[in-house]
């Protein structure tokens, strides 16, 4: 009789064998809301932070409490709480103290900007599981480049001096954009002693996740060359390594709920198979991405329970008959580096089966700056 | 006081959780755990022994009950049943319960 209570990191727990093979429920991302005090160039989904009709529709505190509780049933362990920028919120505090306080592990995702004494004390007491934070330049000049609002800088800096200042841990990451490119070592060479974990820089950036052309147009501006990106990857030897993984994996992650021989089927991916993501306004979502009215899920006329357990095996099946997508993309052996999904497919095309050029030429960049490319052409 | 004749309570500051028949201690407050970010999990004897902290029962009938479980010497259980709390203690994940002391 000894060893009785054994200190863990979560992935080393034990009932991850026990999940393997399971569909269960584990994780959530929760939107609170879609407003930002920034109104970035690249971002797929910011409001400003006074729009009234989207406060109002916002989900209150009872009814994101009442989700917390059937997650929780179900066993949910831990929620990303993000944005928009969640610290707008005047009831940011009240739900970030519940999901803690029945046992959620609680990570926020924030732009720092209206990070408070009161805040820092809050997460020095009641530590988040990651706190992360987004930076978008070193100087004030590309940093409210980006931002597009006055001010912004200082109060990041602001932000995360404070959390400094009391020893809150915090993971930086930066979006590279058109706006910052030439300021990305720069960044890096700033920020990441700073940060509790690795620094990495994001080079994806999505459309609108509700349609809107002029926004749009902006996001692509912001995009990034394949090669630019491929050379980013390439300087950073844990995300080249983690792509030599990837391209070595199995394609179809959700086996259970997959038909490993029907090339048909849309969804290959994780979503849906432990975790779910809620936008600010109530719908039930595979991941954060995948907006497509079919695939979204009314939590205000129905029940968690009833979106996990028929809602998402409805949608996971869902099969395309696109000539172009089931022999191209779904056949793809580059799938794996490719950033094409039926959620990133609707965003660009408006149809979860549409191919998606841009992303195409990511993935021969990728898998030719890996040395992939020729061996890959002899299976095409 | 008799080490045996102490009652102690579950923290106030923590969170148990059961995942696919897994207990997972997850802590609220910083400075539980030797490491951030750690969870704590319990085998069988540790979950037996959990299952009995309650601010009322004394660490001596926590062990009367034990002996009736695992066929082992009353000794031994108390020694292990005093070392498992000792570490409870240390990481601020049990407290010793005056109040019930009291009652």
């Amino acid at each position: 009789m000894s060893g009785y209570l054994e200190e863990l990191k979560l992935p080393d727990f034990h009932f991850w064998k026990e999940i393997k093979e399971k569909r269960i429920l584990l994780s959530a991302e929760i939107e609170l809301t879609e407003r930002c005090n920034n109104n970035c160039t690249h971002c797929y989904v910011n409001l400003p932070a006074n729009d009234q009709d989207a406060k109002k529709r916002e989900l209150s505190f009872q009814e994101i409490r009442e989700i917390a509780d059937e997650a929780v049933e179900m066993g949910c362990l831990w929620w990303l709480i993000t944005g928009g920028e969640p610290l707008l919120r005047e009831d940011f505090t009240d739900i970030y103290l519940y999901l803690k306080k029945k046992g959620i592990l609680t990570g926020v995702f924030t732009n720092a900007t209206l990070i408070t004494p009161e805040l820092v004390r809050l997460f020095k007491k009641y530590p988040p599981r990651d706190l992360e934070i987004t930076v978008y330049g070193v100087t004030q000049k590309t940093y409210e480049r980006v931002t597009r609002t006055s001010g912004s800088f200082e109060a990041f800096r602001r932000g995360i001096n404070l959390l400094q200042k009391e020893n809150v841990s915090f993971t930086l990451k930066a979006m590279a954009l058109r706006s910052n490119v030439d300021e990305l070592e720069a960044i890096k060479s700033s920020y990441r002693t700073i940060s509790k974990d690795h620094f990495r820089f994001d080079p994806f950036l999505h459309l609108r996740l509700r349609p809107d052309d002029k926004r749009n147009h902006q996001i692509k501006n912001e995009r990034i060359s394949p090669e630019e990106i491929v050379a980013i990857e390439l300087a950073d030897e844990e995300r080249k390594n983690g792509l030599l993984k990837q391209i070595c994996e199995e394609k179809k992650i959700g086996q259970e709920t997959a038909d490993l021989s029907d090339d048909n089927q849309l969804f290959y991916c994780g979503a849906g198979k432990t975790s779910f993501a809620l936008d600010p306004y109530g719908f039930f979502k595979l991941c954060s991405s995948l907006s497509h009215p079919d695939c979204v899920y009314n939590l205000r006329k129905g029940s968690l329970k009833e979106a996990w357990e028929k809602f998402v095996p409805q949608v996971r099946v869902m099969r395309t008959e696109d000539e172009q997508c089931r022999n191209r993309c779904l056949q793809c052996p580059l799938i794996n580096l490719c950033m094409w999904c039926p959620a990133t497919a609707y965003l660009e095309c408006g149809k979860l089966d549409g191919h998606i050029e841009d992303f195409c030429q990511i993935a021969h960049a990728r898998a030719e700056a890996l040395g992939f490319e020729k061996h890959i052409e002899k299976l095409i | 006081m008799n080490k045996l004749e102490r009652i102690y309570a579950k923290s106030k500051d923590l969170v148990e959780r059961e995942i696919e028949g897994e207990i997972i201690i997850v802590p609220l407050t910083s400075g539980m755990g030797d490491l951030e970010d750690e969870l704590f999990s319990l085998n069988e004897v540790g979950r037996d022994v959990w299952a009995r902290i309650d601010g009322k029962r004394c660490v001596s009938e926590i062990v009367n009950e034990l002996e009736e479980i695992y066929e082992i010497e009353r000794e031994k259980i108390a020694a292990d049943v005093l070392g498992f709390l000792g570490e409870l203690e240390k990481r601020k994940l049990i407290v010793e319960d005056a109040s019930c002391q009291a009652t």
